[in-house]
């Protein structure tokens, strides 16, 4: 079964007289223990997909099916709840919140979920940031406050995990460290798991590939 | 709660400045309504402490006690109906200096009452003789319990035989007569200037009947002072109001992006709202504490002749206006808060 499933999304935006169609009738799935990549030229579409999947945008028509149920055209409010109970992101920048310290990023999370708590510490020990704990994001390197975003992401054991351009701010060697632990957590704890990336050295690491262009979306790899 | 307290403990420096701030403001607010206060009861103490409600004065004398004359037989007519709960008052604003100085003069206000009326302050039923009660301002003029003084016009000397408390009238200091003290003082001691009431009285066709805070509003000077005064409070709250405004609007400006990310993260638009208030809130409610007291310091430090007066009631309203013009001005920085879209977390546009 699915995780998440698509069918036949289309995405307008206007765009002074005309409409600019973004997504011509896209579909996409993926399912738990995958991990899947969107890749495409700028402009094609692929942040817009993403924040469709994250319940973060409505499509102009079609399904979106997180676990059979319909997100496509809820109220902002359950919007908000799914995106915190269902789906993990992990934003380009990672997104930090400056005030709260390492511990404390996972911590509000839990704080705001009605969830059972995950053991925070532990989670970032096992990303190698246990030096790290007592810090404010400003005094991490962009490799560590990627980790700490994948570690916020799934915290609160979400089912599906949506990255958009994790590695785009870090050079090639920490970019890639980054996705082989977003896909070893993918693996271990059987997520799934979308990421939008550039960056083609890393799509070995991944086992689906979707390719997006002129709207259309198209699967490339096979798992 | 959560992030507020995080957040408060991150950026001290940020959110101390902005106490300040609002502590620099809440303060002049009520330094300024102290004076205001301090300059009424300066004012009209002696008529407002009294428990008179009502004031008959000479028809066409304008409210004012010094345009009307009442003769005897007014008083007759009010003495018969209302008894005891009527009584004489004649004021006169005079000029007295201390026997052995004819240099230094002091004005003050004489109230020349009837020693047994109800206007009459308790100590006055023993006065005696030469003797004079007088109001506690006049210690500050560096008067003392058995000095005697001298009317600087008609010459009588008189012995101050106790204070009783900070009455004033127009600024200067009362001192308490009885008809029978004050007939060489005022060649005129037949005629009095007012019948005070302790009863509410609409209206008598035959004289001015007004209410005590309508005299207390005419006497000299009162009205300007006051509403000058008050005009600078009502503009210090209006300019709070929106000098916060903006200043909680930037604070939330920095932090837009994080309010998209949190957001994105699936943080309620209310827990923000939330946050945001707390934040202020707690914010405020610290700098009003520290304003009230560095004011009620201010308050023991000051000179007794420079009027200064907040009652606890009218601190804690000030305060209490002052955190809801808070919570206001951060409603109004909400508006952004509210309008942030989520969607901007993806793809790295903040
Ligand atoms: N809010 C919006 N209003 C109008 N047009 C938009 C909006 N957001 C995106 N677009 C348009 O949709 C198209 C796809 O944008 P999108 O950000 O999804 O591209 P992308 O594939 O993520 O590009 P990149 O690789 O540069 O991040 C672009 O042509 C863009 O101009
Ligand atoms: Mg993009």
């Amino acid at each position: 079964m699915s995780v998440l499933e698509l069918q036949n999304i289309i995405k307008n935006y206007p765009d002074g007289q005309n409409v600019n169609e973004v997504l011509k009738n896209v579909s996409f799935h993926v399912e738990q223990g995958e991990f899947a990549a969107i890749i495409g030229p700028s402009g094609a579409g692929k942040s817009t997909l993403l924040t469709i999947m994250g319940a973060l945008l409505s499509p102009s028509s079609g399904t979106v099916l997180l676990n059979n149920q319909d997100i496509s055209h809820l109220s902002k409010k359950k919007q908000t709840e799914i995106r915190l109970n269902q789906i993990g992101f992990i934003f380009q920048n990672s997104d930090l919140i400056p005030y709260l310290k390492i511990t404390e990023q996972l911590q509000f999370i839990q704080k705001i979920s009605a969830k059972e708590p995950l053991n925070a510490k532990k989670l970032l020990q096992q990303l190698g940031l246990d030096h790290r704990l007592n810090s404010y994001p400003n005094a991490l390197s962009g490799g560590e406050k990627q980790r700490v975003a994948i570690a916020r992401a799934f915290i609160n054991q979400p089912d599906l995990i949506l990255a958009d351009e994790p590695t785009a701010s870090l050079d090639s060697k920490r970019g890639r460290e980054v996705v082989k632990i977003i896909q070893k957590n993918v693996h271990q704890q059987n997520k799934a798991a979308v990421m939008v990336t550039h960056d083609e050295r890393v799509l070995d690491l991944v086992d689906t590939i979707w390719q997006i262009e002129d709207g259309k979306l198209k699967k490339i790899k096979n798992h | 709660m959560y992030l507020t307290l995080k957040e408060l403990r991150h950026d001290k420096l940020k959110f101390s400045a902005l106490g300040l701030i609002i502590f620099l403001i809440v303060f002049l607010v009520l330094f300024i309504t102290g004076l205001a206060n301090g300059l009424a009861n300066d004012s009209g103490s002696a008529i407002k402490e009294t428990p008179a409600k009502t004031f008959i004065l000479q028809k066409g004398s304008q409210a004012r006690l010094n345009r009307s004359n009442l003769t005897e037989q007014d008083w007759q007519k009010f003495h018969s109906q209302y008894h005891n709960d009527a009584a004489k008052l004649s004021v006169a604003q005079m000029t007295i200096q201390k026997a052995n100085n004819a240099d230094k003069k002091t004005d003050i206000t004489y109230f020349i009452l009837d020693r047994s009326s109800f206007l009459a302050p308790t100590a006055l039923k023993s006065q005696t003789d030469n003797h004079v009660y007088v109001s506690r301002k006049l210690e500050a003029e560096g008067y003392k319990k058995d000095d005697i003084f001298k009317d600087s016009s008609s010459g009588n000397t008189f012995k101050i035989a106790g204070f009783v408390n900070n009455e004033s009238y127009s600024h200067a200091p009362v001192i308490y007569l009885n008809t029978h003290q004050a007939q060489n003082i005022l060649p005129t001691s037949k005629q009095f200037n007012a019948i005070a009431l302790k009863q509410k009285l609409a209206k008598n066709s035959k004289y001015q009947v007004i209410s005590q805070q309508t005299l207390i509003n005419n006497i000299p000077g009162y009205s300007t002072e006051q509403s000058s005064l008050y005009l600078m409070i009502g503009f210090l709250y209006l300019i709070s109001l929106f000098v916060l405004a903006v200043f909680f609007y930037i604070i939330n400006l920095q932090k837009i992006s994080d309010f998209g990310t949190l957001k994105a993260l699936g943080t309620k638009t209310s827990y923000l709202v939330q946050h945001v208030l707390t934040e202020m809130g707690l914010l405020s409610g610290i700098a009003i504490l520290i304003s009230f007291g560095i004011t009620y310091l201010i308050k023991i430090k000051m000179p007794a002749s420079m009027p200064f007066s907040l009652t606890l009631p009218t601190l804690l309203a000030t305060g209490l206006l002052f955190l809801f013009i808070a919570l206001l001005s951060a409603l109004l920085s909400l508006i952004k808060v509210l309008k942030i879209d989520p969607i901007n977390a993806i793809g790295g546009n903040n």
